[in-house]
């Protein structure tokens, strides 16, 4: 190679050739995944180091930037940087410029699981915890972004399933680092509960990732939340994205729209149940005279039973059968068998041998007449073993 | 005051008692009647004067579900009073 084909600079030429290569051949905005190392505040400016682990890069948000953005990495977070290249040709450092800076999904969940872990050991995420909801609510408050299309789908939900529940909109930012300031408006909506007739609470946010949901992964928001004096529904995201504040929450719905359909009936089958109510209400008064006609004719038939022919006839009745046991009972039927009924002189019955005397008068009773008698001879039955006796 | 007319200036004395009931509560109360009738608690004389009170109770749901829009109120955040903002 050639001397002459060689450039030559000044130190100064130099650094300023690469920060002009630099400007025309790098992208004007790029995204950049790292860790942050050693982010550190100095006159108002964060700077931190971006590293994957086996490079790193320095970077700077400026305090101008830093005001507008609504989260602070900590050393160890995952994050994802939308930045530029800054060059200082004077020293030829190079640094990236963080115009935007977000917590990545690792820090996102590893945020989830610190919180849901401290909010479980002070139990407040317990399912026996959770508050039934109420059947027609009277009045709902709404903690969402406004203007979104979150509220509009809510809204319009409501007014199909239950126009009767008044909707108090609450406006609240829902991204970033805004966890204090909704719970200030919580502070505040829980207070006036009463003055407002608030029935339940819910906390809804569209759709978005999953680090956007971020903020409701709050530690003192979800204590907030778990101790709101009326129940609470979150509707957060999409489906499968899950939150500490749908834990602490007394029910959590999938989505905003879901929210409200779990708290709010539908109408046209509480006009159908009306409808069912009111066929009945028809058919009680008939119901009520079928019963109370029926109650007097069982009355008429008691009444006939008491009647004097029916009761002569019960006692004739009666008296018959009591007639036919006393003929069942009597002698006669003995009689007719061939036996014969002994008595005295005066008429009493004599019913052994040893009750009679020698020349005394027995009368014997058959069934068809009698026989009076003279006792000639006495002879007992002898007692086992003995010979018979007579007198 | 004939018995029609009787009947009249209560069906709206009940009418005007139901207008303040949510529909909760005039669910309820149609829901007690109705188990009223069912049982032996209502004597003849009143079997009529409960079924047209039902009916009020019905008309009062009935017309609560009718309701065409819900009422919205948005609150400021800071002072949770109401605002123009839908």
């Amino acid at each position: 190679m050639s001397a002459e084909r060689i450039p030559t600079f000044s130190v100064a030429e130099l650094n300023n050739a690469i920060g002009n290569l630099l400007e025309r051949g790098f992208a004007p905005r790029f995204v950049v995944e790292a860790t942050v190392s050693r982010p550190q505040l100095k006159k108002g400016h964060l700077w931190l180091t971006l590293t994957d682990g086996v490079a790193s890069i320095s970077a700077v948000a400026w305090a101008s930037q830093l005001r507008q953005l609504q989260y602070r990495p900590d050393d160890g977070d995952g994050v994802t940087v939308v930045g530029k290249l800054n060059f200082w040709a004077a020293r030829a450092s190079l640094n990236v410029q963080v115009l935007d800076i977000r917590p990545s999904l690792s820090t996102v969940l590893r945020q989830f699981e610190v919180v849901r872990q401290r909010l479980e050991e002070a139990g407040l995420i317990d399912a026996s915890r959770r508050r039934f909801l109420p059947r027609e609510p009277r009045t709902l408050a709404i903690l969402t972004s406004v203007p979104s299309s979150a509220l509009a789908d809510m809204m319009r939900t409501a007014g199909e399933r239950w126009p009767m529940t008044r909707l108090l909109v609450v406006p609240i930012p829902v991204q970033g680092d805004v966890a204090h300031r909704i719970r200030d408006v919580l502070g505040r909506l829980a207070e006036q509960v009463e003055r407002f007739n608030i029935d339940a609470l819910v906390v809804a946010r569209g759709g978005g990732s999953r680090e956007d949901l971020a903020v409701f992964d709050d530690e003192g928001l979800c204590r907030d939340l778990a101790e709101f004096p009326v129940p609470v529904v979150t509707g957060l995201g999409h489906e499968d994205d899950q939150t500490v504040a749908d834990l602490v929450a007394d029910h959590r719905a999938a989505t905003p729209t879901a929210a409200i359909v779990a708290l709010l009936p539908d109408r046209h089958a509480a006009q159908r149940d009306l409808l069912q109510r009111r066929q009945r209400l028809k058919e009680l008064p008939g119901i009520w005279l079928m019963r109370e006609r029926q109650r007097l004719m069982d009355r008429r038939a008691a009444l006939a039973l008491q009647s004097p022919e029916l009761r002569l006839h019960r006692l004739r009745q009666q008296l018959e059968q009591k007639r036919s046991l006393l003929h069942a009972l009597s002698p006669e039927r003995w009689l007719k068998r061939g036996l014969a009924l002994v008595s005295d002189a005066e008429g009493i019955a004599v019913t052994g041998a040893n009750q009679t005397q020698l020349d005394t008068r027995l009368t014997v009773t058959f069934h068809d007449g009698s026989v009076d008698t003279l006792v000639q001879r006495v002879r007992p039955s002898p007692a086992p073993g003995h010979p018979p006796t007579s007198r | 005051m004939s018995k029609a007319s009787e009947l009249k200036a209560m069906i709206k004395g009940w009418r005007k008692d139901a207008a303040d009931l949510s529909y909760e509560e005039a669910l309820q109360a149609l829901d007690l009647l109705l188990a009223d009738l069912q049982s032996d608690a209502v004597p003849l004389a009143e079997l009529q004067q409960r079924v047209l009170h039902g009916e009020v109770y019905l008309d009062h749901c009935e017309s609560l579900l009718k309701t065409v829009e819900s009422t919205v109120v948005t609150l400021d955040p800071d002072s949770l009073q109401p605002t123009d903002v839908p």
